[in-house]
């Protein structure tokens, strides 16, 4: 089947339309990835890990809450996904070797 | 020959059952075994007051504006981030794992008072 150059460079128009909306995250998803990554920050063993992870989430969802651009967004979105999967699988490392006393700032002091 | 020891042995071993158990500082007479949550329900008094502590140790929300129907964003000046920080809080603090769905719902005080207070498993 043959196209017009026109038609071609709107279907080219068209196809990257769609991979803008489909690579550019929804609100709702973007605030699940947030909660998926406190989520996972809860399930460290060690302290001073769940405190960190949190920190460091709520910082870089604070840091590109502002960001307007679609591919920024789109990678954004991209690099919280691979975050989270390795926070996840780092959960699951550091409960082979978690720690045997509590740390300090878990005791609570009357 | 083995049931009859088995059966006479029995007859002499005794176990102390306790009686009464202490569930959460109140003396209840019939235990429902098996039942792990339903009497020691929370009271609803207690919920706002846990929600609204939590709410009011939130480092971005003045204090003196959290009361039981104040709504997040519109009145405590909050962000949508914000949002799901003080919904994770509140799970926490009564041990409960919201389904994105439904934190996606509350957004007030009122909203996730009543959630919690429905919430069979709260504690």
């Amino acid at each position: 089947m043959f196209y017009s150059r026109a038609q071609s460079n709107r279907l080219k128009v068209q196809r990257q339309n769609e991979e803008k909306m489909t690579s550019l995250p929804a609100r709702s998803e973007v605030l699940s990835l947030f909660r998926s990554l406190l989520r996972t920050s809860r399930e460290f063993s060690d302290y001073n890990m769940r405190k960190y992870v949190k920190r460091r989430t709520i910082d870089a969802f604070r840091h590109n809450r502002n960001l307007s651009d679609p591919a920024a967004v789109a990678a954004a979105f991209a690099d919280g996904k691979s975050q989270l999967g390795m926070a996840k699988r780092q959960a699951v490392l550091y409960s082979f070797y978690a720690p045997r006393a509590k740390n300090v700032m878990e005791i609570n002091r009357p | 020959m083995a049931s009859a020891l088995r059966s006479s042995l029995l007859r002499h071993i005794q176990v102390p059952v306790s009686r009464t158990l202490i569930l959460n500082g109140s003396n209840m007479k019939a235990v429902r075994s098996m039942s792990s949550h339903g009497d020691d329900h929370l009271d609803k008094e207690v919920v706002i007051n846990r929600v609204l502590d939590i709410v009011k140790s939130f480092p971005k929300v003045d204090p003196s504006k959290v009361s039981p129907d104040v709504h997040f964003q519109k009145d405590l000046g909050l962000d949508s981030l914000d949002n799901v920080e003080i919904v994770m809080a509140i799970e926490e603090e009564f041990k409960l794992e919201i389904p994105d769905k439904e934190a996606d719902k509350i957004d007030s005080c009122t909203l996730a008072i009543e959630y919690v207070y429905n919430h069979p498993m709260a504690s």
